[in-house]
């Protein structure tokens, strides 16, 4: 049995049909096109997969996508404003942040969660914002300096 | 050496792919979107050790929408392997660990596979199980290979059971030198298997094509060691297979050289194509890839020293048992690489050391960051202290008194050319602020230092192809995660050709145009392609001065490239443009192709002939222990690294801080936990602790300078060494702070708390 949902990703309007048992990532993925959304660790422990679901950022991997029916969606590919890279982006190549870059858009939805919430963050903040990111090539030291280079361009 | 200048190395230029990266296109294996590919899956044995008696696939080929069901009959009788050729791709008469693939299935989608897995009906005769390499070589355990011959080169008194390794150094004689000591320290040490925990699952596709051919992409190190492999174990002619390569969301050695290493995946997926005569996708699940691929090992090491009173050195002697799992896999090569690192990198007259590896029933050893070294170092660093704190001495005195200078031979290196290992000691001694930092209740300060011995190893090639508008595309044959191929490679390029980075693409990997390579393993890519890279550009830079020579009426070597010009050296007004001179090639030489190789024969005569330049580094660490809960914080950690000339500093530096971050989580929680059925406790990343960000404090790294390698511009390789001391670092500091030795990894609250209850404290 399968059912139909409408929502927004990224300002734009999707209705497609999924099964009820489907995860919110896979239908962002495989349905809609969304390869940005990475896949990992399927038990909401890494990051990879965080979007921003009404102005939350949650691990897709753990919310079922029929779930989503009526919601505001942010993925990765929302985040730049055209070609322009929103300034944590940007950050996270200046700084050496990338990698493989596998973890860097869950990193970055989480952050622009962040900083949407709150334009002037402190440290704390910021470590809680990203302590369910997991990154397994930087050991993390560049992705702290992104956040300083982004913060000091955004005030 | 280094020039006096440069115009781009030495820089922090964006690396190649970052905007890909940040903005969420979709370039991994796990991207892959093959039309009509059917979806694939493997079943993996629940038993750690069983005879397999019958496999009956009746029922899951029945099911509608099954288009293949492979087992081992279905394959050529041919077994892989890298010393010991031990394995199939699929498990045949028996299992040797829980995880170990027995049949896989295509079908349309990812719920079929599932259902048919389910169907497929395996009967087992369970047989003991063994994950315990003390237990597994005696004379009682059960034989996991009853066809594999022990090694060869085993020694009397090391002919024991399930062993599928040996490796022993013998350098002057041990014995007598341990008996003239006047101070001996004798102790044991232990470390347990880890995941690499790369974050983009383990990804295979394979299409039967047309033409007969079988074209196979994945997301592994080492596209040309997977195309043998999947020729060899599928029965296809090495002409047959096309291997390309994905950009990889991690890998640490876990996606390997090769399948040997690895999750022999390709082959598998490739069978089962062949099958279906449909393509054919599969993407691991997490927790399958921390049961079944291959990880780093557990090593149980005996360590033994004699020293002078003055601190002086004298003899070691010791044994490593290192873990293979299930198969040899890469446990060879990683143990004996422990062994040797028991030896060390200090001068050191006297070692006699024995190193085997042995059959258990647990997952295969792969090649993960530094195979054997921090397993080593864990050890040999943790015991150099205890050695330091047995004569009374300074820690960082006690190595000062031991370390190698120039001129001196080392394990693995018969004479240095330099020595940096003095340097790194005293930076990382004042950058931690030893004897000058105040320390609070129960905070201590630990040192620990490393060497990844650059050695034999494989050659490798590289084309610069040059376009009509003077941008330049890249051949190599070793692929992205983050390494030089997309940091380091393209700048070498730009500086020899006088072209922007932007202008310079490296391909991924596809085996039937790109050079041979073994692969992005063994920290060799700027050593094999940043060379072999260096001089196809400069031999395309010849080209280009040739053929625009004749224009501007000047001699070749008059001539440089600024900025996409070609002009005369001293009257740049007399120029003409790169585009101009490549779009003239055409009707010359067609193209400027460039080609270089780095020849690593020749590169290590002359290393040994001249003497070689090695990687050493000191690692520095700043603690406190909570001793009612056991919990230990790193305050302030410090890498020292020399690493040679230093292309792309920041790509360098996360390097080492990604290595390091890795060895931190093994020191404070890491480990794969299994129970005494070879049963993994922890498959899922909700057990399996590894670092976040709010666990690590910034690591400081410093790079040494002056001590040019045998890479190009006199670089070193900087991939892995970073993961060699910390586990030591933070078993030093504790020990600093509480006067308490853990020689049981993990340092975790439990093990930490258990030893400070053991010393009365």
């Amino acid at each position: 049995m399968s059912l139909e949902i409408t929502l927004t990703v990224n300002g734009k309007t999707h209705t497609a049909a999924l099964e009820p048992s489907t995860a919110l990532v896979d239908f962002l993925r495989d349905t809609l096109g969304y390869k940005g959304v990475k896949l990992c660790c399927n038990t909401g422990e890494c990051g990879a997969c965080t979007i921003i679901m009404d102005g939350k950022p949650v691990n897709s991997c753990v919310v079922l996508g029929a779930d989503a029916a009526g919601a505001d969606l942010v993925t990765v590919e929302g985040i730049a404003d055209g070609d322009a890279l929103h300034p944590v982006q940007q950050a996270f190549i200046d700084t050496g942040a990338v990698q493989c870059g596998y973890c860097t858009p869950g990193f970055i939805v989480s952050l622009k969660a962040l900083l949407d919430r709150t334009k002037n963050p402190t440290a704390e903040e910021v470590e809680e914002a990203i302590s369910g990111n997991i990154c397994r090539c930087t050991g993390y030291t560049k992705i702290y300096e992104a956040v300083d280079l982004a913060a000091k361009q955004m005030s | 050496m280094a020039k006096a200048e440069h115009k781009v190395l030495g820089t922090n230029m964006p690396r190649m792919g970052g905007v890909e990266r940040v903005v969420g296109k979709g370039i991994y294996g796990i991207d892959l979107n093959l039309p009509d590919a059917l979806c694939g899956g493997v079943l993996r044995s629940a038993h750690a050790h069983a005879k397999i008696v019958s496999i009956d696939t009746s029922a899951a080929k029945a099911i509608p929408g099954v288009h293949a069901v492979v087992t081992a009959a279905d394959a050529p009788d041919v077994r892989y392997g890298r010393s010991y050729i031990d394995r199939y791709i699929l498990a045949k008469d028996k299992v040797r660990y829980t995880g170990d693939p027995v049949a896989a299935v295509a079908a349309e989608n990812q719920a079929l596979v599932k259902e048919a897995l389910g169907k497929i009906k395996v009967t087992y005769e369970p047989l003991p199980v063994v994950v315990d390499t003390e237990e597994a070589i005696k004379e009682s355990a059960p034989t996991l290979h009853e066809d594999m011959p022990l090694p060869k080169n085993l020694p009397e008194g090391f002919q024991v059971k399930n062993v599928c390794g040996y490796t022993g150094v013998n350098i002057g004689d041990a014995e007598a030198a341990m008996a003239d000591a006047d101070v001996v320290v004798d102790e044991v040490y232990e470390t347990r298997m880890i995941h690499p925990q790369y974050l983009e699952p383990r990804v295979a596709a394979a299409r039967p094509e047309e033409d007969g051919r079988i074209t196979v992409w994945t997301n592994a190190q080492a596209p040309f060691p997977v195309r043998t492999e999947v020729a060899s174990l599928t029965g296809q002619p090495l002409n047959s297979v096309r291997v390309l390569s994905t950009d990889i969301g991690g890998g640490f050695g876990g996606k390997g050289s090769g399948v040997t290493s690895s999750a022999g995946l390709e082959p598998i997926c490739a069978l089962l194509a062949m099958t279906a005569k449909r393509p054919v996708m599969i993407v691991m699940d997490k927790a399958e890839e921390t049961i079944s691929t291959t990880i780093r090992s557990g090593a149980k090491i005996w360590i033994k020293s004699g020293v002078k009173k003055d601190g002086t050195l004298v003899a070691r002697q010791g044994k490593v048992l290192y873990d293979a799992g299930g198969y040899s896999g890469f446990g060879n090569q990683a143990g004996g690489r422990c062994t040797q690192m028991v030896g060390g990198w200090y001068r050191l007259p006297n070692i006699h050391m024995d190193g085997l590896t042995v059959y258990t029933n647990k997952q295969v050893c792969g090649p993960v960051r530094g195979p054997g070294g921090p397993q080593a170092t864990f050890a040999m660093e943790s015991h150099m202290d205890s050695i330091a704190a047995e004569l009374g001495m300074d820690p960082i005195e006690f190595r000062l008194k031991n370390v190698p200078a120039k001129g001196d031979g080392i394990v693995g290196v018969p004479k240095l050319r330099d020595s940096s290992l003095p340097e790194t000691l005293n930076t990382a001694k004042e950058k931690i602020g030893w004897g000058k930092v105040k320390l609070g209740k129960n905070q201590g300060i630990g040192f620990a230092t490393g060497a990844w011995i650059e050695g034999s190893g494989p050659g490798g090639g590289a084309v610069v192809k040059v376009n009509e508008d003077g941008s330049a595309t890249v051949h190599i044959g070793k692929v992205d995660f983050g390494t030089a191929a997309r940091f380091g490679i393209p700048m070498i390029v730009a500086e020899e050709l006088g072209i922007p980075t932007g202008d310079v693409t490296v391909l991924n990997v596809d085996t039937d145009a790109s050079p041979w390579d073994a692969g992005t393993v063994g920290s060799r890519s700027m050593l094999v392609s940043g060379n072999a890279v260096k001089l196809a550009a400069e031999d395309a830079r010849e080209q280009i001065l040739r053929m625009a020579a004749a224009t501007l009426e000047a001699s070749p070597e008059d001539l440089e490239i600024v900025d996409k010009q070609i002009q005369v050296k001293g009257a740049p007004s007399r120029s003409v443009s790169m585009a101009s001179v490549c779009t003239a090639a055409h009707n010359e030489i067609g193209d400027v192709i460039g080609r270089g190789y780095f020849d690593s024969k020749a590169s290590q005569v002359h290393e040994r002939e001249q003497g070689s330049s090695q990687p050493f580094t000191t690692h520095a660490a700043l603690v406190e222990v909570d001793t009612d809960t056991g919990n230990v914080t790193v305050l302030k950690y410090v890498c020292v690294h020399d690493v040679g000339f230093v292309v792309h500093p920041r790509a360098v530096e996360g390097q080492i801080e990604g290595a390091a971050a890795m060895s931190l989580g093994q020191a404070l929680c890491e480990q794969v936990v299994h129970d005494s059925e070879g049963r993994t406790l922890n498959p899922t990343f909700v057990d399996y602790l590894m670092p976040t960000i709010n666990m690590l404090p910034p690591i400081e790294t410093v790079l040494v300078s002056g001590y040019p390698g045998a890479g190009p511009y006199g670089t070193k390789g900087a991939g892995e060494i970073g993961s060699v001391p910390p586990m030591a670092c933070i078993a030093n500091a504790i020990y600093n702070a509480t006067g308490v030795r853990v020689r049981r990894l993990p340092l975790s609250p439990e093990n930490v708390l258990r030893a400070l209850r053991e010393a009365g404290k």
